[in-house]
């Protein structure tokens, strides 16, 4: 039985932090007040601007009596003070425990001011177990929320994961555009950016965390989502664009893609060669689902990874499927009581893991990278930057340094 | 016809010379009567500068006139001497200034003929520098020291610490900490806080410590060495875990003191540090430039130690003394030797550091150049108050140098990354050129990691609203704009390679007048506001419109008043 959560943070601060990165929509916490300033202070450090937070601060005769009303009042006070494109209302454990009406409430709401947009993000109890599935709540509530649009023929849409991936899905949109394929991105800063996804005529999932999100789409508006693989490294960008250039039709972006890969395959080269040899064994620990991304950079490197996935949804399965057979990466699917224990097992030369996890990897000095620094994984050139600067980032002598103090000195 | 040129170097003025370093080392006694033999302008200049780094009240002068100094100045010298010898002081240390040094008054002739024991004459050599001064200082206070044949057991002498050294008291605090944590007394600190029966007993010490070797003390440990028959010790600088052990226990090892058990409970202290602390996630991925033109020991030390136990790299370094320089080039690829403040201003931007460590200049320039995160740790400083607390050497100095970096780092480059409380998070749906978007990919790579998510969010955001405001699409030359102005900490130099293939805008026509009338102002302004415009150039009234607009939007301001327009002056430094 694991003994400590290693998720970065709840499913609510991840659908906080995804929702506060749109302008338009202004989400509001319901949720007593430990909830709420937790979730406030968790996601202050990745918003980009609008730092504060509403919240319904649930008191006890909530709920005892309901919260509802407390809940529509702010929902007003929200509407009249930014009339913003739409309101999500990001639920908590406490009122899904006491099963409060959410729905209910949207509803008299929008009956009593038809301007008003208000959607509902189901975190909180529903994905106790992993980050990231908070995120694609809050992508699949504002899906709810969005209005058909006529398609555009022959565009494409690319659906990716989490707040982080507004506006850092160059490497994948730029050679697309280049074929002279209009595209739509998922997620993106503003509202009615997000909301053209539903004018592309394909779409294509670039990371295993949009499942719901996907799925909505599709229930909604009827657009298939595809998921051929990540797009990170070489094989799996090129794979994954020349799946798209396939699917639609495109010779342009398969030349694309071989122009690419002339350029950026001797960088993959020396950096596979400098790796050779040494035996480098890289644990990946649950993440915002870059645990498979960087982990199938690494491994392309020519580490032997070691995942511990954040989920196992259907992208999940299929993309460990590539990762196993091209790769000969190791999922660790098993509970685990502790970061130790598998360190312990493993012996991994590098562990990339989240912040509270690190505590247990410094305590042997074990060089780790923090996953949540190392977004924005996708295209050639990401992998080729953490290739060629992993060595001095993650600064081995200096732990060596320090392993050498314990030894000498205990402690 | 070909006109002589001479390179201007300025640095002398912002180096202090032989007679600043005499008068701090003689200030810091406690109970001496400092006498300054100079003219009033010479003495007030010195007595203030000093003030602003450690509060001595006692240091007096001979106010002398022109025609003392031409006539001879003696008889003010004694004058001053005999009303102090009055009051029983427990020493006179005279200090000559650069005007009495020119007309050679017969300094000595006059103590000799007040006939006070205790007197200390020390005439710091013209052209001198700060550490020569010191040393003079030192080696002069030797002649009222106590010859003495007996050595106190386990004791030992600091040589180096001075009034207007950087953090003096705090490193010596802590350097005494740690040597009594070994059994090892300090006889005497030469000289700052210390009493002159201190200073005399200093004989009796069993070792010399050169708290400072790259700056000062090596020659006044070689001068005791042959006078008192104490070795000295100047080969390691504790600054840093390691260091600060290898320095304790080679103390120890000196006394063949074979308890160890402080130095074992001092490192698993920093290996709990380390274990629990914030530490590697941030300073791994950070970097830091130092300058420290009058302190090369801490600029040997902190460079050695925030590389190979903290891993910041360090990538500039500016200090004056050669073999420190040649040391420090192992670790820093980028070490100025007597930099002047154009040639460290050239380096920040082309190195980007994080964090600059150094003195007031350094602060200034960095200020000037958007480099927010500063740690003060060298002189000048104009007012910078020192206590025992934050020291840099010794265990608890490489805890605070971590400490503080992470401190003023972390949390400055998080916020520098965000926008308004209640900014905008997006201008709306805006169409970005395939270069401008490949730009800014290439930007993020330059990033460190632990801010690069939310940096970019912050340069996409202000790229959009450019552009919207241009009614145009996102275009690579607007991200090179926000580029500019907008990256965190500055990360200018190595951006500029992204835009190698912007054509440069056209040269400005410095004699082109722009009439206040003929500009476009895309929000209200107020009049006098306007009246405002005529200060700035002809040829930069365009921009500084654009600019005070852009700033009035990033503070949600309406319009542009006089005081928006005050204010975003004030944050360009004008």
């Amino acid at each position: 039985m694991p003994l400590k959560s290693y998720e970065h943070c709840c499913s609510t601060i991840q659908a906080l932090a995804s929702l506060g990165k749109i302008e338009g929509v202004i989400p509001l916490l319901h949720g007593p007040q430990p909830c709420l300033y937790q979730n406030q202070v968790g996601s202050m450090s990745c918003r980009p601007a609008q730092l504060l937070t509403a919240g319904t601060l649930i008191n006890k005769s909530d709920v005892v009596f309901g919260g509802e009303e407390s809940l529509k009042q702010q929902v007003k006070n929200i509407y009249k003070k930014y009339k913003p494109k739409m309101i999500a209302i990001i639920n908590t454990c406490v009122p899904q425990l006491i099963a409060e009406d959410i729905e209910g409430v949207i509803i008299e709401l929008e009956d009593e001011i038809p301007d008003l947009k208000v959607v509902t993000c189901k975190s909180g109890f529903n994905y106790p177990r992993s980050m990231p599935l908070g995120s694609d709540a809050a992508w699949a509530a504002l899906v709810g929320g969005f209005k058909e649009k006529e398609k555009v023929p022959g565009s494409v849409g690319i659906i990716g994961r989490t707040g982080q991936d507004a506006g850092n899905m160059a490497p994948i949109d730029i050679p697309i555009k280049k074929a002279g394929i209009k595209t739509f991105l998922f997620p993106a800063p503003h509202i009615d950016e997000m909301e053209k996804i539903v004018c592309a005529d394909s779409l294509y999932s670039i990371h295993i965390t949009n499942h719901l999100t996907s799925k909505k789409i599709k229930e909604k508006f009827g657009t298939e989502t595809h998921f051929i693989e990540i797009p990170v490294g070489l094989e799996g960008t090129s794979n994954f664009l020349r799946g798209v250039a396939d699917r639609e039709n495109s010779q342009k972006l398969h030349d694309i893609v071989d122009e690419e890969e002339k350029r950026v395959r001797p960088e993959f080269d020396r950096i596979k060669a400098s790796f050779a040899g040494k035996g480098y064994r890289m644990l990946l620990v649950t993440g915002p689902g870059n645990e498979v991304s960087i982990g199938k950079i690494m491994a392309e490197l020519g580490m032997e990874v070691f995942v511990v996935p954040c989920m196992k949804n259907q992208l999940y399965k299929q993309e460990k499927t590539i990762m196993e057979d091209r790769y000969g990466v190791t999922f660790i699917e098993k509970d685990f009581d502790l970061l130790e224990d598998l360190i312990e097992e493993i012996k991994p030369t590098f562990v990339s893991c989240e912040f509270q996890a690190q505590v247990e990897t410094v305590r042997k000095f074990v060089p780790t990278i923090i996953n949540m620094m190392y977004l924005c994984d996708y295209g050639y050139d990401y992998a080729i930057d953490l290739g060629t600067n992993f060595l001095t980032t993650i600064k081995q002598p200096v732990y060596e340094k320090w392993q050498g103090f314990v030894s000498k000195y205990g402690g | 016809m070909t006109q002589d040129t001479k390179e201007f170097r300025m640095q002398e003025i912002h180096t202090p010379s032989a007679f600043e370093g005499a008068l701090w080392t003689a200030c810091g006694i406690k109970d001496a009567i400092t006498i300054f033999h100079s003219p009033p302008g010479c003495y007030i200049n010195q007595h203030v500068n000093m003030l602003v780094n450690d509060w001595k009240v006692d240091l007096y002068s001979t106010n002398l006139s022109y025609a003392n100094v031409m006539q001879g100045a003696e008889e003010k010298l004694e004058e001053v001497m005999r009303k102090f010898i009055a009051k029983d002081p427990a020493a006179i240390i005279v200090v000559t200034a650069p005007s009495v040094e020119v007309t050679q008054d017969d300094v000595e002739g006059v103590a000799n003929k007040v006939g006070f024991k205790d007197t200390v004459i020390i005439r710091p050599p013209i052209g001198g520098i700060a550490s020569d001064g010191r040393d003079e200082a030192f080696i002069k206070l030797l002649d009222i020291m106590d010859p003495s044949e007996e050595k106190l057991p386990n004791s030992v002498n600091i040589i180096g610490p001075t009034f207007s050294t950087f953090n003096w008291m705090a490193d010596v605090c802590e350097l005494k900490r740690m040597l009594e944590g070994i059994g090892v007394t300090v006889n005497t600190v030469m000289t700052a806080g210390a009493t002159v029966a201190e200073i005399k007993r200093a004989p009796k010490a069993a070792l010399n410590l050169c708290m400072y070797p790259y700056d000062c003390g090596i020659k006044t440990a070689k001068e005791m060495e042959k006078r008192f028959g104490i070795p000295y010790f100047d080969d390691i600088i504790p600054i840093g875990f390691e260091n600060s052990s290898l320095w304790l226990e080679k103390i120890a090892g000196f006394f063949k003191s074979s308890d160890t058990s402080f130095v074992k409970k001092e490192m698993q202290s920093a290996i709990e540090f380390a274990n629990s602390n914030m530490f590697f996630t941030v300073t791994f991925e950070m970097t830091a430039s130092l300058s420290f033109d009058n302190n090369n020991t801490y600029a040997v030390g902190i460079s050695e130690f925030y590389t190979s136990e903290a891993g910041t790299k360090v990538v500039a370094c500016s200090v004056s003394n050669p073999d420190a320089a040649k040391r420090i080039g192992v670790v820093c690829d980028e070490v100025l030797l007597n930099g002047t403040i154009e040639q460290k201003r050239d380096k920040l931007i082309s190195t980007a550091p994080m964090a600059v460590f150094g003195n007031f200049y350094d602060k200034k320039i960095s200020m000037d150049e958007g480099f927010q995160n500063f740690i003060f740790a060298d002189i000048p400083t104009i007012g910078y108050m020192g206590t025992e607390n934050c020291p840099f050497m010794g265990y608890r100095g490489a805890k605070y140098l971590v400490q503080c970096l992470v401190n003023e780092v972390y949390m400055g480059i998080f916020l520098e990354t965000k926008g308004e409380m209640e900014g905008k998070i997006s201008g709306g749906v805006v169409p970005w050129e395939i270069k401008a978007e490949q730009a800014l990919m290439k930007i993020s790579e330059m990033m460190p990691h632990f801010i690069r998510a939310t940096a970019v969010k912050k340069l996409h955001q202000v790229a959009e609203q450019m552009a919207v405001d241009n009614g145009t699409d996102v275009t690579i030359e607007i991200v090179q704009k926000v580029a500019d102005k907008f990256t965190p900490t500055k990360f200018k130099a190595k951006f500029s390679e992204v835009f190698d293939e912007v054509e440069p805008q056209a040269p400005v026509d410095e004699d082109e007048e722009v009439p206040i009338k003929s500009l476009t102002f895309n929000m209200e302004w107020d009049d006098e506001a306007k009246d405002m415009l005529e200060q700035v150039p002809s040829p930069f009234r365009k921009v500084a419109v654009e600019n005070t607009e852009n700033y009035a939007k990033e503070h949600s301001n309406e319009k542009v008043t006089v005081a928006v327009f005050d204010a975003f002056r004030k944050e360009l430094g004008m």
